[in-house]
């Protein structure tokens, strides 16, 4: 590597400044970028089919609209999201079809919460109050990131979040208040994601990765910093609305200030992850290719007229 | 990254030539302010990069204006070459800061300092749609 | 004729015209918003996937209006009409409540019913049912960019040629078969037209269709299957395809759960 570029560069990051995409950038420093993005991108497009089920069901007219309008927010953060990670991928020769490609072939992974079963009402609920909130917080934590393209997109991000805060509060306020079998439901949900949740936010242990994201000041906080201020924010309200969390060891430590909580299965949830194993990964992969890889036709379509519009 | 291992030709390469491209989308959101750019969409030709940038971009907005710009079509300053910006001496002279003591002489004169925004809101007072102070 | 702007004033045959009609009208839009948001997530690429969803609750939020108007007159709050009719109950066109197929399909369904729907909603703007004109009014604005995205979809497809237009061409064909109820006003017809509530017959409207979509399938290279007949009210009188019933049953799901509770 070119030392004196690279000094350069880190100069650069130290003093605050933020990098653009045309920016001599190291390679790492790319690729760590690239495979943050990718993936960010990609769960919120495969974020949607867990959701995207229940608007046919929703419950009344508001609940529908309200529900379409926020899973095509989540596609429209996937595409915010795609294309800053395109411009990243464009000098490694890779665009918009590769990175598609990608998660048809299981070369690049989404977060363990959309491997998952939504089965009721309620875990649409969940997903808008709890997944978004632990999202809207690993989120945040990256408004920050040297990387200007990507700090622009999450201020974007951001701010739409706010509505799917209230949209997924909502849902499970009306629950809480409803009748005994909704409250149960409401519970049952809880107590299929809560693992999940924890998982959400990675593993404790610093890895070589993520110290070297912190480095280049991609990011700031580590996952356990993340996951704690998840708990410290959520389990008062989780408790307020007659809930109980599926985890009896939880307590909050006050010599050490942190919560204490059962270990979610790192090993089998990461593993579902990395291999695509869990209950839907296999059929949320299968709506991507039937949306991306059946449809080539209508993209070559548009291409092939304005080939002929242009004769 | 791996190599590229493809299972079938891109779209892309079907039709050299042509392709899906990146286009830059400009908003103006109303008719005082200018255009500002609000981020990119990928598609297969100016027309379709206009319908998709409106909902795209414009969920929530209001806006009169929309442009797409192909981004090859732009040419921009080197990102890293700050020093194309630089303005490291005193420019005072030229701002509104650089005078903080004409209001103190005015006041040995018995007369008091006045504002560009004064002036503007006491010429457009009673526009139509004017200044602030104009009532609609 | 009179000038109607709430439903005090309305005689009893007036009434049962306008209800039947508000039906019509709701259960189109809140159909075809239904069938159009089952393509969230599988749109050809994502920018389109958020535009296309953005119609789709455009023709909800139609529905809701009307629904509104609907429990205004007394006939039941907007939820309940929506979501506790049964098929015999619904005044929906056979042509919105067809499965999606593919984009071809989708997309020329679309197009001929965003064609019908902007004429229908100018007719509408003379309605002497003051409500109808209102919102007829500020529908048409939304409907602008839903008719240019279609009539853009349809010209670029056809003039793609291949696979493309060959898809297109069966949804031609597949479209023309549903066409027998859209422009008819079901069992109320004369009523509707004679005081205005509707002020063009279905006869009418579909001249001013043919005018509107002939060119633009001539344009995407498609051969026009001639100008469709009315020749049903199917529809239009409650008697649908299994796929409504589907449709119900899904839409449906929580709903009946418990449809006295709040969700």
């Amino acid at each position: 590597m070119d030392q004196s570029r690279f000094k350069q560069f880190m100069e650069r990051i130290e003093r605050g400044e933020k990098i653009e995409a045309n920016d001599w950038m190291p390679d790492d420093y790319r690729r760590l970028l690239l495979r943050l993005i990718h993936m960010h991108a990609v769960s919120e497009i495969m974020g949607a089919y867990p959701e995207k089920e229940w608007v046919p069901k929703a419950p009344s007219l508001r609940r529908k609209l309200s529900l379409m309008a926020k899973v095509q927010d989540e596609i429209g953060h996937g595409q915010l999201l795609l294309r800053v990670a395109e411009d990243l991928a464009a000098p490694l020769g890779r665009g918009r079809d590769d990175l598609m490609e990608d998660v048809i072939v299981g070369r690049v992974k989404f977060h363990n919460v959309f491997h998952m079963e939504a089965p009721s009402w309620a875990d649409a609920g969940i997903i808008g109050w709890l997944v978004d909130g632990a999202a809207i917080m690993t989120q945040t934590a990256l408004l920050d990131c040297s990387y200007g393209p990507y700090a622009r997109v999450l201020k974007r991000i951001c701010a739409e979040e706010s509505f799917h805060m209230q949209h997924g509060e909502s849902i499970i306020l009306a629950l809480a208040e409803g009748t005994e079998a909704q409250r149960q439901m409401l519970q049952e949900a809880l107590n299929r994601w809560w693992e999940a949740l924890l998982f959400f936010f990675g593993p404790p242990e610093v890895t070589e990765s993520a110290r070297k994201m912190m480095e280049y000041r991609i990011r700031y906080r580590t996952n356990e910093e993340l996951r704690q201020k998840f708990l410290t924010r959520y389990i008062p309200r989780i408790q307020s609305v007659g809930l109980t969390i599926p985890d009896s060891r939880l307590r909050f430590d006050e010599a050490q200030q942190r919560w204490m909580y059962t270990e979610p299965d790192w090993e089998r949830l990461g593993r579902m992850v990395r291999e695509n194993s869990g209950p839907k990964s296999q059929e949320r992969i299968a709506f991507r290719r039937r949306a991306h890889t059946d449809q080539a036709w209508v993209r070559e379509a548009l291409i092939r007229a304005r080939a002929q519009a242009a004769v | 990254m791996q190599e590229k291992t493809r299972s079938q030709p891109q779209v892309a390469e079907l039709h050299a030539g042509t392709r899906y491209e990146v286009y830059e989308i400009f908003v103006q959101h109303d008719a005082l302010q200018s255009h500002h750019h609000v981020g990119s969409v990928w598609a297969a030709s100016p027309e379709w990069a206009i319908q998709m940038a409106r909902e795209n971009f414009l969920r929530r907005d209001h806006a009169v204006s929309l442009w797409a710009v192909r981004r090859a079509d732009i040419h921009a300053t080197a990102g890293e070459d700050r020093d194309f910006f630089a303005r490291e001496f005193d420019r005072t002279y030229r701002e509104v800061s650089g005078y903080a003591d004409n209001a103190q002489r005015w006041k040995r004169f018995k007369a008091r300092a006045m504002t560009l925004d004064e002036v503007i809101d006491d010429v457009r007072e009673g526009n139509a749609h004017g200044s602030a102070h104009s009532g609609g | 004729m009179a000038v109607h702007t709430a439903a005090v004033e309305l005689s009893i045959e007036h009434r049962e015209a306008l209800v039947d009609f508000l039906r019509q009208l709701a259960d189109d839009e809140l159909t075809l918003g239904h069938r159009d948001s089952e393509w969230l997530g599988f749109a050809p690429d994502v920018e389109e996937d958020v535009a296309f969803s953005s119609i789709a609750q455009d023709e909800v939020g139609h529905a809701v209006y009307y629904l509104d108007r609907l429990a205004e007159l007394g006939e039941g709050a907007a939820d309940v009409l929506a979501f506790q009719r049964d098929g015999g109950a619904r005044r929906n066109a056979n042509l919105v409540e067809r499965v999606n197929g593919d984009w071809a399909y989708t997309i020329l369904r679309h197009f001929c019913y965003d064609v019908f729907d902007t004429l229908r909603l100018r007719a509408l703007t003379d309605s002497s049912f003051k409500p109808l004109a209102q919102g007829a009014e500020k529908m048409l604005r939304e409907e602008r960019y839903h008719l240019l995205h279609m009539e853009s979809w349809v010209k670029h497809l056809g003039r793609a040629g291949g696979e493309a237009r060959e898809r297109l061409q069966a949804a031609v064909e597949a479209v023309w078969r549903d066409l027998g109820d859209l422009f008819s006003l079901g069992a109320h017809a004369e009523v509707l037209v004679r005081e205005r509530l509707m002020p063009v017959p279905p006869e009418e409207l579909l001249a001013s269709w043919v005018d509107r979509v002939g060119p633009v399938l001539t344009e995407a290279g498609l051969s026009w299957p001639g100008a469709p007949t009315l020749t049903t009210e199917a529809g239009r009188v409650g008697v649908h395809g299994p796929e409504l019933q589907t449709l119900l049953d899904t839409m449906r799901a929580v709903y009946h759960l418990n449809p006295e509770t709040r969700w």
